[in-house]
């Protein structure tokens, strides 16, 4: 599928396209027919406004491939095309991108990322088409492995990814978060823009603000109701709700706060949180016992509401369709039980076969959605009665513009692409629970007891959430770009920003005399990704040398002004799983696997050649590097 | 909100200080007096036109997002080509040619200079004794408003400052994030191919040069604004080059258009003048421009 042109052709052909107004796509490929052509791949990312960082990353990759004769693109669209082109279409050649998780994630996040048997599905399980056995076996081994085991298999598997590089991990981000807190409090710990981190804020009445005698103006303004005022860029969440809608979804902070998940992932372990409780009835069977809550529509959340969940998520047509359509997103989690049984009302018992207690307990990472009504979702899409598509139904493409969830929050309102409102749910759990008896004091409950005993994982609730969330309302608006989202912090028009700050937003922030900057390493690497589905991005080797094109250390200098740190695994957010070999070392400031060629930012271009042609690539006499006739 | 409506409040201010001084200067204060008391019979005569433009500044602001959303599904993306065509020509025109001083000038030339530029023609030609330039200049920015609409919509672009951040900075809107939120208000980012702010920028100049006789200051002022406009939207980091070159086709194109919609009136005095000119405008604006330019 590779498009092979020269470039002359591909200016004769684009002229052609656009004169006619046709399909550049066909245009190409009738063009690209002649063989030993310069090679042309396209980088697809989000522009600037949306993600000041990825396409800085895709400049660095794609400057670096067009020296090395690779007739490289960069194609900018929205963030919801990226996905659906990368994540639903597998119509790409290379995208820079996010991974979903902001939290440290469970290893086995890898598990779909990586898997030959997700290759033919669409969504965040393995949108390479990544199809290698050993890492199948390992996948699977990591899965069932002791604790003690367990390290070494996963060592195994990252040494193994890494090698073969199906995706280059660039560099983990500081989330970098502009704030400002006269009048919520609570910013500085763990992840303030996750849903842990919202939740946790708490409101700071006028009267027990630092200078309140100075803005006796402020006193009288209508914003004096404890609304929680944040900005964005990404201006998906004013418009889609569907917490399996994995083109509107980046980390699903206000979807999760929509649908409370089982157990909600924490800095230091699961939470229990939909399930009050959970334990292991044997090495095979988890039992929960569900807190007594209803849906935002004041139905009961039962036992079957969560075995529907499972099931739905493995097939959202629920046996409808001729073969199952799974979501695109929660998969590695979904295929985790075997079986889902509701017991009683109150209590699951999950069948997951022999999996580490770890992954058993990441199972219970899923947003619980109501039986009663996405049981009604299940039916093929159609436009106009007529079914367009076999393998999309309703609950994948529905806005879900009425949720109704368990969470902590409600939709109250939203205006297109400007602006969003949610209310606190006043009746649900976390606002019914007292303090605990010992006095916390940190409110950040990381350095809290852990509780790594595997029969009973039930630890209370810390109190840094007990009463929470203290906001009445969130208002969520969208600005067009990270420095508007700074200034409008700056001016006390919004207390937090959500989206990525890049490095022209970051110094902004110490400019503007309220605002503060909070920052914490984020999991959400970046990350080039390939479609190993295309040639030559099928063979290792190539994928091997565009890898050592990044300076991943420039990048970071760069693109994100020094708040990343690079890195060569995907799970280097967990250090301690991360083997020795492919540790980040600063001293030696270039990857260990893949090094750069070069030093100091400038790529030694002959390297670059000899490398491909060692591979087995060819250049023509004018420094091209030539397309094998595939 | 309230950062929109003070950009909206001073831009509305500056732009109505600008064009009474002209109006003063350039008009006259007794022409301007009678002007008040033949708005209605001028804007009945322009009826037809007027309510064409409003027409499709109705359509762009209610469809504007309809209409992205189409050219995500349907649009050619022409970002990699665009950057392949010209390369690196906005960020050299950056690396250049960036001071501190032409940030400020090209900055308020973006906002308050083009504004302004499109709408002093508005009441200059309603001064006029015939209302032919006034309902020519109206067609022509229709067309302009309505074929970029369109081409907005076939083509799916971003600028240089969204594809190449390090190397073209975002010059407007870092030192002067409040006017993103008037421009995000009435445009959407992907709308760069052609360049609208130069297409209107151009027409307003070559009506401008065309109207010479009647207002021969007006004439270099206008020119002088389209041009720095021209400059302003690439070297802000917004345009392309060739956005910027589809921009001038395209207010070429629709000045000349503008002539063979509207036909000269019966003539009140000096009726040879004007066809000489339809005839004579595309190539008649070329040097104009490139004289500015230089």
């Amino acid at each position: 599928m590779t498009r092979t042109t020269s470039r002359r052709s591909v200016l004769a052909g684009t002229g052609l396209a656009v004169a006619s107004a046709g399909c550049v796509g066909r245009v190409r490929n009738i063009v690209s027919r002649e063989p030993s052509d310069q090679l042309m791949l396209e980088i697809v990312t989000v522009p600037a406004d949306t993600d000041p960082n990825a396409v800085r990353i895709a400049r660095h990759l794609s400057e670096h491939m067009n020296e090395a004769g690779i007739d490289t693109r960069i194609d900018t669209v929205n963030l919801d095309d990226l996905l659906r082109r990368s994540l639903l279409n597998h119509d790409f050649d290379i995208y820079v991108g996010q991974f979903p998780e902001a939290m440290p994630f469970e290893p086995d996040a890898l598990y779909s990322f990586a898997n030959s048997r997700f290759a033919a599905e669409s969504g965040w399980q393995n949108p390479f088409g990544f199809t290698e056995l050993a890492v199948d076996d390992l996948l699977s081994e990591q899965r069932s492995a002791g604790a003690e085991d367990r390290d070494a298999v996963l060592a195994e598997l990252q040494e193994t990814v890494c090698e073969l590089q199906p995706f280059s991990v660039v560099a983990f981000p500081d989330a970098v978060t502009a704030y400002r807190d006269e009048r919520f409090d609570g910013w500085e710990f763990g992840h303030p823009t996750s849903a842990q981190g919202l939740l946790r804020l708490s409101y700071v009445p006028p009267e027990e603000r630092e200078g309140t005698d100075t803005d006796t103006e402020e006193d009288a303004d209508a914003d004096e109701s404890n609304t929680l005022r944040l900005t964005t860029t990404d201006d998906r969440i004013t418009e889609n709700w569907n917490p399996i809608a994995v083109e509107y979804r980046r980390h699903g902070t206000f979807t999760s706060m929509l649908y409370d998940p089982l157990v909600r992932r924490h800095d230091d372990g699961p939470l229990p949180w939909l399930a009050e409780g959970w334990e292991w009835l044997d090495s095979e069977t988890i039992r929960i016992d569900l807190r007594e809550v209803e849906w935002h529509d004041g139905e009961p959340l039962t036992a079957d509401d969560v075995a529907f969940t499972y099931e739905f998520l493995e097939d959202t047509s629920m046996g409808e369709a001729e073969t199952p359509i799974p979501t695109p997103i929660f998969r590695g989690r979904s295929t985790i039980p075997e079986s889902v049984t509701a017991v009683d009302r109150s209590t699951v018992e999950l069948d997951v076969g022999s999996v580490n207690p770890d992954v058993g307990a990441r199972a219970l990472e899923i947003p619980v959605l109501p039986e009663h009504i996405w049981s009604d979702r299940t039916e093929l899409v159609s436009i106009a009665g007529i079914a367009v598509d076999e393998e999309i139904t309703e609950a994948l493409v529905s806005p879900n513009d009425d949720p109704v969830g368990s969470g902590p929050i409600r939709l109250v309102e939203s205006t297109a692409e400007t602006e969003v409102i949610f209310e606190r749910n006043p009746d649900h759990f976390l606002r019914t629970l007292d303090p605990l008896e010992e006095v916390d004091d940190d409110p950040n409950p990381s350095t809290g007891e852990t509780d790594t005993d595997p029969v009973t994982d039930a630890r209370p609730i810390p109190n840094a959430y007990r009463g929470k969330p203290s906001f009445e309302r969130i208002v969520i608006e969208v600005v067009p770009s990270d420095i508007a989202a700074v200034q409008q912090v700056g001016d006390g028009l919004a207390d937090g920003t959500l989206s990525n700050l890049g490095p022209d937003a970051v110094p902004r922030v110490g400019r503007e005399a309220d605002a503060r900057l909070v920052s914490v390493r984020s999991a959400a690497f970046y990350h080039v990704g390939y479609n190993v589905r295309r040639a030559p991005l099928s063979n290792p080797r190539f994928r091997a040398i565009i890898a050592s094109m990044l300076d991943k250390t420039t990048i970071v200098d760069d693109a994100f002004e020094g708040y990343a740190a690079p890195a060569t695994s995907m799970l280097a957010a967990s250090p301690e799983l991360v083997p020795e070999e492919l540790r980040w070392d600063d001293d030696r400031g270039t990857d260990p696997v893949h090094p750069f060629y070069g030093s100091n930012g400038a790529l030694d271009t002959d390297a670059v050649r000899d490398a491909f042609r060692d591979a087995g690539y060819r250049y023509n006499e004018a420094g091209e590097l030539l397309a094998r006739d595939q | 909100m309230s950062v929109l409506l003070s950009v909206v409040l001073r831009l509305v201010f500056w732009v109505g200080v600008l064009c009474f001084i002209a109006g003063i200067a350039l008009i006259g204060p007794r022409r301007l007096y009678e002007l008040g008391h033949e708005v209605v019979p001028i804007l009945r005569d322009a009826k037809v036109p007027i309510a064409g433009l409003l027409v499709v500044l109705i359509v762009s602001a209610v469809g504007r997002s309809a209409l992205e959303t189409l050219s995500r599904l349907v649009g050619i993306p022409l970002t990699g080509t665009i950057y392949a065509l010209e390369g690196g020509f906005v960020a050299w025109l950056q690396a250049t040619f960036v001071t501190p001083e032409a940030t400020i000038y090209f900055s308020w030339i973006y906002v308050y200079g083009y504004v302004f530029l499109l709408v002093f023609p508005f009441i200059a030609y309603a001064a006029l004794p015939k209302t032919t330039t006034f309902k020519r200049l109206i067609v022509a920015y229709t067309l302009n408003y309505a074929i970029g609409l369109l081409i907005y919509t076939i083509i799916f672009a971003h600028g240089p400052r969204n594809v190449m951040p390090d190397a073209v900075t975002s010059l407007l809107y870092t030192f002067n994030p409040d006017f993103q939120a008037l421009t995000s208000e009435v445009n959407e980012n992907t709308n760069v191919f052609p360049s609208l702010h130069t297409s209107l920028a151009v027409t307003a100049g070559v009506f401008g040069y065309l109207t010479r006789r009647e207002y021969p200051i007006w004439a270099g002022l206008s020119i002088w604004l389209a041009v720095s406009v021209m400059i302003s939207t690439m070297y802000l980091g917004i345009h392309w080059l060739v956005d910027v070159i589809a921009g001038i086709g395209l207010a070429f194109g629709c000045v000349y258009l503008s002539y063979r919609f509207i036909e000269d009136e019966e003539p009140a005095d000096g009726s040879d003048e004007q066809p000489e000119e339809a005839t004579a405008d595309p190539g008649g604006g070329h040097p104009a421009v490139g004289d500015g330019g230089d």
